[in-house]
């Protein structure tokens, strides 16, 4: 069915409706990308594009897709990502600032962005010249939801891109018939837990260009064959936790005598802090929060030393 | 053919600084005569027609005691360069010979030498790439390095094969780029000639100098040496967006040896009066045909412009002798004012124009010299071309007697070439220019900032902090393991994934230095994610299949330089592959066990090639889903058995084979004392172990450990080892009373085993569970066997 009174909130110049979604992997937002295209190609008869930043990204390093939607009969010609979004999605805000989202927004551009915090803070992270800033707790309603974080915040773009919700709810259902009930009840919660804030153009921040792939190394001071040197360009600053979602293993000092098992199926050393032949906790920056070790941690007189912080 | 010499050492001759003798020899001899007498490490070989008896005098002078290299054969031409390229990057000067298919199959390694800025010399004597077969001279194969980033050096005559040998490997190491001599198959490196070479083999060490750095690693040029321990380097990193830069660095590579090479040349012209340059010009560069053709076709061809001179017919010819870097502004220089020029090859560009005729046309055209080019493939499959030959093509572009350039032809000289109308802009000065191509840049590479340095965040781990106490004696103690630093953390794999789990465990029970090489796999993609890097110790990664050989040329340098006394340090090289690695790289596995090279080759056996995606590897289960290997009415999943590795190296009779698992980590970490006590004996070590894949396994990311005992102790993943050939069962889970099914563990293994212990696949996992029964049995029966 397509619902023939449907028309694009915004046009670039040449004719596209640019979304992007800056997402880790494992958020699902390959999967949320795919789906937004096919119900505007399906439902609303639009054309345009899908193109993810493809590598060999794993489960929690940084990824992004673009949608691009556009009238049938306009040229579908460039390929990759999107280097000007009209609609910026944000999975973790802390995304924000490290991957410089805000530049190369089109002016009045939309941004939907899982954050705790109020959209004036997320204005200066963004440095947005001038549109909408919509922030949700996208991870909070995933969890009391038992949904994914795509759910809310793919509600939410559909929502904004003009999409009629019982359309977008008909899609939800079936595409995922055995968690229909879970994601119609995120998609619902998001679109009622929305904070809103419009900023006109007032100067505080410029339009930017796009961001081009450039770095502190390049072709002058690579080193041979693109050799590192292990010690100065080392992942010590690198966060972990964003992989783990914010949840390592809890631990009880009192109920750990050090035997050692967990430090066997650690699966990213140094995720453990053992120290002088003790055991002495969990460092969350290391921490991907696989669990394994609490599966493992033997139980003792005082319980297990190592357990989830959730059910 | 022996090599002989024919008259005793002249002091000094007239032209030469280096006291210069004749020689008799065909080719290939002069090759291996300038090999020994550079002084090379190592030489990878496998042999193949017409090259082979250059790496056979080697071996013969070795076998004399006339030269220590090391002379390693491979199982194939790809393992031979693979280990060339873990000698290089090891500090080893090092050299290869090969032909046509043997170069087609060291293909993949070619680009991966150039890009990791490893200098060395590969002699290419030209053969025709099959098929139908053909072993003769043809230029086929050297068309196919064009693109490859290796420069290329051109021989025309026996002479020239043993000079551009020893001036090659000088620019090679000047420049960090690897080189290829190329001289024709049979024509040349058959052909017996008299020749002058040096008198003293020292004036060609002298002239070539010392190796860029000794295993004392001394650093020169930028480039690093993986033994250095006291400053570990990740060599090989995975970099996508970077890459252009990195190629950019390459391009520039070539400027300087562009700029290079006529110095080297005339260096080595003083010293021996045998003088080369980027062209051959002969004849008249005032007439108005020219032939230019390589190698042997150009020298023949010098008699037909004699002949021709002789009768009052002025003619042009023109033999490049450097391919790459590109010598464009001499090569039209020397073509002078000939407007018809007749490009003869020994190979075609099927369904196009050929190649140098290509090349040479566009090179013309940016000069403004509108010369017509006329092509002529010739000799191909090793057709004789001979002065009549060349005559018959300088008759069909005309006989215009003595007619000297038409108008259409413009001649300036190389300096002017150089300064082309149309000169890129370039006023930021952030993008690259080269002097060979000065039409040519980079757009969307960018220059870096060369005061970036960023502190210091590692120290180096030493021998000291990593002394292992526990382990001796056999036992372990968990605790004591505690203290043994890691040697990578925070990398970006997926939580729970099993490698870094069991790799880490394993490298718990390894003291000392450690040198770990990777293949291609999750395993470097999530580490070394440039331009950082979770290892803490020197890392190398070159291919996805080479490791064993990579690490096979590495571990001969460890030897070499020890025993020379420049190393110090004790180290242990860890080879790590995934199943695939060591699916694809199978023969080169069994290659470094049937060697005994002196290194513990670890798998990781994920039972996929979950870095592309989760397709089948032999080893995984029958009927385990993959994304190539699909449930439906036609087929069920994976349609065989899992592969044994340990019982296809049992036949190398290697001195130690295990298997290990992280649910067994006391077991894991005597087997890792076992397999480095092994490689300190001088052997070679192969230890598995089975790393579970949450993401493609469908599991959950906790239960890895107990998956990983469900396989264990359901036998389908049997704990043992295999000490000279004596099996003993580590881990028995049915005298402890744990056996289980198949169907229990394939349970806890998550989604891709899952279903077959479902009711409708019955048959299926009976089949399986009959398949591990079978050789557990058989297990067993060695076990228990004071023999097997």
């Amino acid at each position: 069915m397509v619902a023939a009174s449907y028309r694009l909130p915004v046009k670039d110049e040449l004719g596209f409706c640019n979304v992007f979604l800056s997402a880790l992997g494992g958020d699902g937002a390959n999967m949320a990308g795919k789906l937004l295209f096919k119900i505007g190609c399906k439902m609303f008869g639009l054309d345009g594009g899908f193109d993810a930043r493809y590598g060999s990204e794993k489960k929690g390093t940084a990824t992004d897709v673009s949608v691009r939607f556009c009238e049938v009969g306009t040229p579908v010609r460039q390929s990759g990502p999107t280097r000007r979004p009209n609609y910026l999605v944000v999975f973790h805000d802390d995304l924000i600032t490290p991957l410089d989202l805000g530049r190369g927004l089109h002016d009045g551009a939309v941004c939907i962005v899982n954050t705790i915090q109020p959209p004036s803070e997320i204005r200066k992270l963004l440095r947005l010249h001038s549109g909408k800033i919509i922030c949700l707790d996208a991870t909070k309603i995933a969890v009391q939801t038992r949904s994914r974080l795509n759910m809310p915040l793919v509600g939410v773009l559909c929502h904004e891109i003009g999409f009629p919700d019982e359309q977008i709810t008909k899609v939800i259902a079936d595409q995922w018939p055995k968690a229909a009930e879970a994601n119609l009840a995120a998609y619902a919660a998001a679109i009622e837990h929305l904070e809103t804030e419009t900023f006109d153009a007032d100067d505080r921040f410029p339009l930017t260009e796009p961001t081009s792939i450039y770095g502190p190394i390049g072709w002058r001071n690579m080193l041979n064959g693109g050799t590192i040197d292990a010690i100065k360009f080392t992942t010590i600053n690198r966060d972990n936790r964003i992989a783990g979602r914010g949840h390592v293993p809890k631990f009880d000092a009192a109920a750990c005598n050090s035997c050692g098992i967990c430090l066997t199926v650690c699966s990213d050393p140094g995720g453990l802090l053992w120290r002088q032949g003790r055991m002495e906790g969990i460092d969350p920056l290391f921490c991907k929060g696989c669990m394994r070790c609490v599966e493992v941690c033997p139980e003792t007189k005082k319980g297990k030393a190592l357990t989830t912080d959730y059910a | 053919m022996t090599t002989q010499l024919i008259e005793p050492p002249r002091k000094q001759t007239k032209n030469s600084t280096a006291p210069q003798q004749p020689w008799i020899g065909n080719g290939n001899e002069a090759v291996a005569r300038a090999i020994i007498e550079i002084g090379y490490d190592l030489e990878g070989y496998y042999p193949i027609t017409p090259s082979s008896d250059a790496g056979e005098e080697v071996s013969k002078a070795f076998a004399r005691g006339e030269t220590d290299i090391a002379f390693v054969v491979g199982t194939s031409e790809l393992a031979a360069l693979g280990i060339c390229a873990g000698a290089a990057v090891a500090g080893g000067r090092v050299v290869d010979v090969t032909s046509a298919n043997g170069l087609l199959l060291k293909a993949e390694q070619m680009p991966a030498i150039s890009g990791l800025g490893l200098p060395m010399v590969l002699n290419l004597s030209t053969r025709d790439v099959s098929a139908p077969l053909n072993i003769k001279n043809g230029h086929s194969d050297l068309y196919a390095t064009l693109g490859w980033g290796w420069m290329i050096f051109m021989a025309p005559t026996v002479q020239a094969a043993y000079d551009m040998n020893v001036i090659a490997i000088k620019v090679a190491e000047a420049v960090n780029l690897p080189a290829i001599v190329a001289y024709d198959g049979f024509h040349t490196s058959h052909a017996n000639r008299r020749i002058e070479v040096f008198a003293d083999r020292e004036d060609v060490r002298r002239f070539v100098g010392p190796p860029p750095f000794k295993a004392t690693l001394e650093k020169k040029g930028d480039r690093f040496s993986l033994l250095d321990v006291a400053h570990p380097r990740t060599f090989g990193p995975y970099m996508n967006d970077d890459l252009i830069n990195a190629k950019v660095q390459m391009d520039l590579k070539f400027d300087q040896a562009f700029k290079l090479i006529p110095k080297i040349f005339d260096e080595y012209a003083k010293l021996t009066g045998r003088r080369y340059g980027y062209v051959q010009q002969y004849g008249d560069r005032e007439a108005s045909r020219c032939l230019v053709a390589l190698n042997t076709a150009g020298e023949a061809a010098k008699d037909a412009v004699d002949h021709l001179a002789a009768q009052g017919e002025p003619v042009n010819l023109v033999i490049p002798m450097v391919l790459r870097p590109w010598p464009e502004a001499e090569l039209v220089e020397a073509i002078g004012h000939a407007d018809q020029i007749i490009v003869a090859e020994r190979a075609s560009q099927y369904g196009a124009n050929n190649y140098l005729a290509n090349e040479l046309g566009a090179a013309l055209q940016r000069h403004g010299n509108d010369a017509r080019i006329i092509q002529r493939t010739y000799g191909i499959g090793g057709l004789n071309f001979t002065m009549d030959d060349a005559l018959v093509l300088y008759s069909e572009c005309g006989t215009r007697n003595g007619e000297r350039g038409s108008k259409g032809s413009v001649v300036t000289d190389a300096g002017s070439l150089r300064n082309p109308k149309s000169e890129i802009r370039n006023e930021r000065g952030d993008r690259p220019s080269f002097s060979f191509a000065p039409h040519k840049t980079y757009h969307g590479a960018w220059p870096g900032d060369p005061s970036y340095d960023p502190p210091d965040t590692l120290v180096p781990l030493t021998v000291n902090e990593c002394s292992l106490n526990a382990g001796m004696n056999g036992k372990v103690n968990l605790k004591e393991l505690s203290k043994m630093p890691v040697r990578f953390d925070k990398h970006s794999a997926c939580p729970g994934c099993g490698i870094f789990t069991s790799l880490n465990l394993f490298l718990r029970g390894i003291d000392g230095h450690v040198v770990l090489l990777f293949n291609t796999g999750c395993g470097m993609v999530v580490t070394t994610g440039y331009p950082l890097t979770s290892f803490k110790v020197p890392y190398f990664h070159n291919l996805f299949h080479n490791n064993s050989s990579t690490a096979t040329g590495v571990v001969e340098m460890i030897r070499r330089f020890q025993r020379r006394g420049e190393l110090p340090d004790e180290i242990t090289v860890i080879s790590v592959s995934g199943d695939g690695g060591d699916d694809i790289g199978m023969d080169q596995v069994i290659g470094a066990a049937l060697r005994n090279d002196p290194f513990i080759h670890f798998e990781y056996d994920n039972k996929g090639y979950m870095n592309t995606g989760a397709q089948l590897c032999y080893s995984g289960f029958k009927g385990q889903k993959n994304s190539n290997a699909h449930f439906g009415p036609q087929q069920r999943g994976k349609t065989t058995h899992h592969k044994d590795i340990i019982e296809i190296l049992r036949g190398t009779f290697a001195p130690y084979l295990a298997t290990c698992a992280e649910s067994h980590g006391l077991d894991m970490i005597r087997k890792a004392r076992k397999a480095q006590a092994t490689v300190r004996a001088g052997g070679f070590a192969f230890v598995k172990t089975l790393s579970v894949c949450p993401l493609n396994w469908g599991m959950d990311e906790h239960v890895g450990p107990s998956a990983v005992e469900a396989a264990v102790n359901a036998c389908m993943h049997p704990l043992f080892e295999i000490e000279h050939g004596i099996t003993k069962i580590t881990v028995d889970p049915e005298a402890s009373g744990k056996r289980i099914s198949a169907g229990e563990a394939f349970n806890k293994m998550g989604g891709a085993f899952a279903h077959l212990s479902k009711p409708e696949f019955a048959d299926l996992l009976a089949e399986v569970q009959e398949e591990i029964n079978r050789r557990w049995t058989r297990l067993k029966a060695m076990s228990q066997h004071e023999l097997l």
